[in-house]
């Protein structure tokens, strides 16, 4: 509008200047006519005044209403001075300025310069601003108006839109709750012709994969079962028609042996007892494998366990190796803590822990050497329970050795097997056994004086367990024992 | 003289169970078949059975149960003889009605122990 405003002004300054002198007073209608015309060229024109230097308004054009002061009107007389110094100026000037009624008006003053330098007059043209206001009031109602609608709009396709996606997606949440709830046949039916069927799509293949994938697994499931059973029954039978024969045997030497059939001589005695012997160590080989057959199917969930005392276990197995340790001449002490509290634990599994390992002992230690086992309270990762120290004084173990001697099938010496036989099963399934108990074993040795292995189980009483974990697997155990009651060998 | 009656499908088993019984001073009866041995036991039921758990046909469980049912065999003192050295095993024969378990492989002196046991057992169970 500023630009435009001052344009004009320039423009009309020298005609209207002219006008006023060439017509005067005398062509005052022709004048209106003229400053109407000069008028129409802008719309913003509030006012236009030709004024002298000195400030003596000569005309004024205010809507229709022009007015020529002069003859008989005496001319208002301009006393602001900045209008004033803008009016005697050479130069065009512009401002803003705050009209009588307090509208804001763009004033422009533009002197009217003759050819010749001379400078009588200057135009002063007040514009207004309310063309512009107009105009930016209707922009921004309009902008408002396009403002409304598109959110309008917006609201309306989000919600059109919004709304099918999340019917869909309910949908789609429905059938992932019924999957989740079991009923693997449903599926999702959605035809919305986006990503969301294309989700559902993968959805239903995803359901049916995990259809197959659960038949397939159940079945597998089901073929393993069969093939345990198959394993228990293998094992049933094979410790039945390997124990029975040694029954046997075992039987008619140890009557032989005792003179229960007759006297026999004294060589025979001796071929018997290497015989008897043998049998034992085949009889110690055969319940190993029945015991690691059974550990592996049932880990720590072979446990009938129940309360036991520790002292008739060891005793009764002192007694079972006597006849070899005085065969064997080796010294046998047994120390035991006085009123150790009982353990929580199977029996046979147990029995099995110590046959192992003084077997072991027994075997290891030469003519005239001894084997110590003590038993006593010791606290173990801060839980309380019996340490059982199995001690020899045989050819030992070297270091790098000891931490595998619990591996399974290992053997210190390859030509062990041989010197001493067994599998190297024994101390595999002494390690199993007393991990199924929460319990630890490990070993110390040095060559040429012996070994020492330790046994650590946990009191039974887990009311007592420091660290108080013993309660759920406690609970546990004794859940699955019911389980494995039905399956044993 | 106690009366023990020896059942178990291998002869070398029933063989060596009577020998050393025999020798300890017991009388023997044997049979190597479940079912006749369930009749003759119900028959004339001994002192105590020896009895094998794992038989053709009728096995030792099936035995104990049909001999348990009949007011004859209802309280003969039954020593269950078997390879299964498992602890339910055990138990679960004990629940069956058998009055001891013994293992194989097992020395002829444990089994002589543990057949005079229950003989006196039951001794004192029948004058009490």
């Amino acid at each position: 509008m500023e630009r435009s405003a001052r344009t004009y002004a320039s423009l009309i300054s020298e005609p209207l200047t002219y006008l006023v002198g060439f017509l005067g007073s005398s062509g005052k209608g022709l004048l209106d006519q003229q400053v109407a015309q000069l008028r129409e060229l802008n719309d913003d024109v509030e006012r236009l005044e030709i004024v002298d230097v000195r400030g003596k308004v000569v005309l004024r054009a205010e809507g229709n209403n022009v007015v020529l002061f002069g003859d008989g009107l005496e001319s208002p007389v301009v006393e602001d001075r900045e209008l004033l110094r803008a009016i005697s100026g050479l130069e065009a000037t512009a401002a803003q300025v705050t009209e009588a009624d307090g509208s804001d008006a763009y004033r422009v003053v533009a002197p009217v310069v003759k050819q010749w330098g001379e400078h009588v007059y200057s135009l002063v043209g007040t514009f207004t601003y309310a063309n512009v206001d107009r105009q930016l009031r209707s922009s921004l109602w309009l902008s408002a108006l396009i403002l409304a609608i598109g959110l309008g709009l917006t609201h309306w396709v989000s919600v059109t839109l919004a709304g099918g996606i999340t019917r869909d997606v309910d949908r789609l949440r429905a059938g992932v709750i019924r999957i989740q709830q079991g009923r693997l046949e449903e599926r999702v039916s959605i035809d919305s012709r986006d990503e969301i069927e294309e989700l559902a799509d993968a959805f239903n293949l995803m359901a049916d994969e995990l259809v197959a994938t659960i038949r397939q697994l159940r079945e597998a499931n089901r073929e393993l079962e069969t093939l345990d059973q198959t394993k228990a029954d293998l094992v049933a039978n094979v410790s039945h028609e390997l124990k029975t024969p040694l029954t046997a045997l075992r039987g008619y030497l140890e009557l032989m042996a005792e003179g229960g059939l007759g006297s026999i001589s004294e060589e025979s005695i001796r071929a018997v007892m290497v015989c008897r012997k043998n049998v034992e160590r085949l009889s110690l080989r055969v319940e190993e494998l029945v015991q690691l057959s059974r550990l592996d199917r049932f880990t720590s969930l072979d446990s009938a366990r129940e309360e036991i005392d520790l002292k008739p276990i060891l005793e009764g197995i002192i007694d079972t190796f006597r006849p070899r340790m005085e065969g064997g001449g080796v010294h046998f002490v047994l120390q035991m803590q006085p009123n150790l509290q009982s353990l929580e634990a199977n029996p046979e599994q147990i029995e099995r822990v110590f046959l192992n390992l003084l077997d072991n002992a027994v075997k290891f230690t030469p003519q005239g050497g001894t084997v110590l086992v003590f038993a006593e309270t010791c606290d173990h990762e801060r839980r309380h329970g019996v340490l059982v120290r199995i001690q020899d004084s045989g050819v030992g173990i070297p270091p790098t050795e000891l931490i595998r001697i619990f591996d399974r099938f290992y053997q210190v010496d390859p030509s062990s097997r041989r010197r001493f036989g067994g599998m190297g099963l024994g101390l595999s399934l002494v390690r199993s056994i007393v991990e199924a108990h929460r319990g630890a074993v490990w070993a110390e040795s040095e060559e040429g004086i012996g070994s020492t292995f330790f046994v650590w189980l946990p009191f039974g009483d887990f009311a007592h367990d420091v660290t108080n974990k013993g309660g759920p697997s406690v609970r546990l155990e004794e859940a699955d024992g019911d389980r494995t009651a039905a399956r044993e060998v | 003289m106690a009366r023990v009656f020896v059942v178990d499908d291998e002869p070398d088993m029933v063989d060596l169970l009577a020998t050393i019984l025999k020798s300890d001073g017991f009388q023997v009866d044997t049979d190597t078949d479940g079912r006749s041995a369930l009749a003759r036991l119900l028959a004339d039921p001994p002192d105590l059975v020896l009895l094998d758990l794992m038989m053709p046909d009728l096995d030792g469980m099936e035995l104990l149960k049909l001999l348990r049912l009949d007011a004859k065999g209802a309280n003969v003192p039954v020593l269950v003889v078997s390879a299964r050295s498992g602890h339910q095993d055990q138990l679960g024969t004990l629940q069956l009605g058998a009055n001891a378990y013994i293992c194989k492989p097992f020395s002829p002196r444990e089994l002589v122990r543990q057949v005079r046991q229950l003989l006196e057992t039951s001794e004192a169970e029948t004058n009490a």
